[in-house]
């Protein structure tokens, strides 16, 4: 790499700075207020068009939800203001570690690693068998 | 003429700095529409970044192929013909449109592309947002039909360069609909916007460089609709701004699902995005099937079924 290049990578990486430092100071990012039952399942709907849902459950800090479609979980996690989901067996979400009221669910995906949802108890209390 | 004498892409990066400032300030005050969250604008910046980076890495190795290729050309293309720079420019928009859809086509080409796509926004920075891995997987080999029919490197090089910055004011979204000349000839914000969109319907469409006549003529064209807002992103969106994973991911996927399933390597290499040996992904192709109007409505596993 010559100097000249070097030189015009660095002027790039200093640019970058300025520019993330005025998207910050901008805050014009996507409103995505905490998520409620009713806009929980319109997303869900839109990702898994056609599911039906046995059981849905909001985090409680609005950042996540979880829920049952037969034998799959289908999850919902916030990516800074937009959202990713993912599906993955049932029996792995049950077997999630819930700590300090923090269920920590593995995606198995390179592209989403896991999903961190806040829960009043896991498994849910109001799960039917 | 074998070293381009400029290099449009480096010659525009002030004019990028200063447009990207341009759209944030204009959407803070409310007089253009733009969307910026500071963590993807980092993660789009830092991935065009690394890219110019792996450019220069792999810069000598695909200039080096264009070379041997051009120094057994079936024609002697002159640089200073105007006739020559037309021609250029049609056959290298025409090279690009090739390009861009078997990036969306296959996976082995998508692996690379899907970088550019992984951002839920839509803005002059989602413009930056380059692969870094694009000359591993070969796709600089469609360019060299141009070097081997004769048109020198260097003419090459400033085409596509020339390319690559009238693709970057495309991406926003303050400007809706150009006059409809421009809309019917020229890629334009409007046509782009659907290219990276996850809507069913605008799923695999509008893979046009400079001209959408290419869209229009193989039957890629999707028109923006009014009552189908885009929403940006991948049909599987990243749950991650880890910069190494928005690099990497589709590359790890791939060969992952190789290792599991040898005997379908083939089809998880070169079969389209989303393929799987079982059915239990889904393809654009099955998914605009399952949206399209009328198709039953179930879900993957039991579209199997059915
Ligand atoms: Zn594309
Ligand atoms: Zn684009």
């Amino acid at each position: 790499m010559s100097p000249a290049f070097l030189l015009q990578l660095a002027g790039s990486a200093v640019a970058v700075g300025a520019l993330v430092a005025t998207a910050a100071w901008a805050k014009i990012a996507k409103p995505a207020p905490p998520l409620d039952d009713a806009r929980a399942r319109a997303l869900l709907a839109a990702e898994f068009p056609g599911r039906t849902l046995d059981g849905l459950w909001v985090a409680t800090d609005g950042v996540g939800a979880l829920a049952k479609s037969g034998g799959l979980a289908l999850v919902l996690c916030q990516v800074g203001d937009g959202w990713a989901a993912r599906q993955i067996p049932w029996a792995q979400a049950m077997a999630a570690s819930f700590r300090n009221g923090r269920l920590s669910v593995d995606l198995a995906d390179v592209a989403a690693p896991r999903a961190v949802l806040t829960f009043p108890a896991w498994p849910p209390t109001d799960l039917a068998a | 003429m074998i070293k381009p004498p400029f290099d449009p892409v480096t010659l525009a990066t002030p004019f990028f700095i200063l447009t990207v400032i341009a759209e944030i300030v204009l959407a803070r005050f409310g007089w253009a529409k733009a969307r910026y969250e500071t963590k993807d604008t980092a993660a789009s910046l830092l991935m065009g970044l690394g890219s110019t980076v792996a450019g220069v890495l792999t810069g000598g190795a695909v200039a080096a192929a264009t070379l041997w290729v051009w120094s057994h050309r079936l024609f002697d293309i002159p640089m200073t013909a105007v006739w020559a720079w037309v021609a250029v420019f049609l056959l290298e928009d025409l090279t690009y449109y090739w390009f861009h859809r078997i990036s969306h086509e296959r996976r082995i080409w998508w692996v690379s592309h899907v970088n550019h796509h992984s951002s839920q926004h839509y803005n002059l920075s989602t413009a930056l947002r380059q692969t870094w891995t694009g000359a591993l997987n070969g796709s600089f080999a469609l360019w060299l039909i141009l070097a081997w029919l004769g048109f020198p490197p260097a003419m090459i090089a400033i085409q596509k360069g020339i390319s690559l910055v009238y693709q970057y004011w495309i991406h926003t979204e303050a400007i809706k609909k150009t006059p409809r000349w421009f809309e019917a000839v020229f890629n334009t914000p409007s046509h782009h916007r659907v290219h990276h969109a996850r809507n069913a319907v605008y799923l695999d469409r509008n893979y046009a460089g400079i001209l959408i006549v290419w869209d229009r003529l193989f039957g890629t064209f999707q028109a923006e609709l009014d009552e189908e807002p885009c929403r940006y992103g991948l049909v599987k969106n990243l749950a991650t701004f880890n910069l190494l994973r928005v690099a990497f991911h589709e590359w790890i996927a791939m060969a992952g699902d190789v290792v599991r399933h040898p005997r379908h390597a083939l089809g998880y290499v070169l079969g389209p995005p989303g393929w799987s040996h079982d059915g239990s992904r889904e393809t654009s192709t099955m998914i605009k099937a399952a949206a399209a109007p009328g198709a039953l409505k179930l879900a993957p596993a039991e579209r199997e079924a059915a």
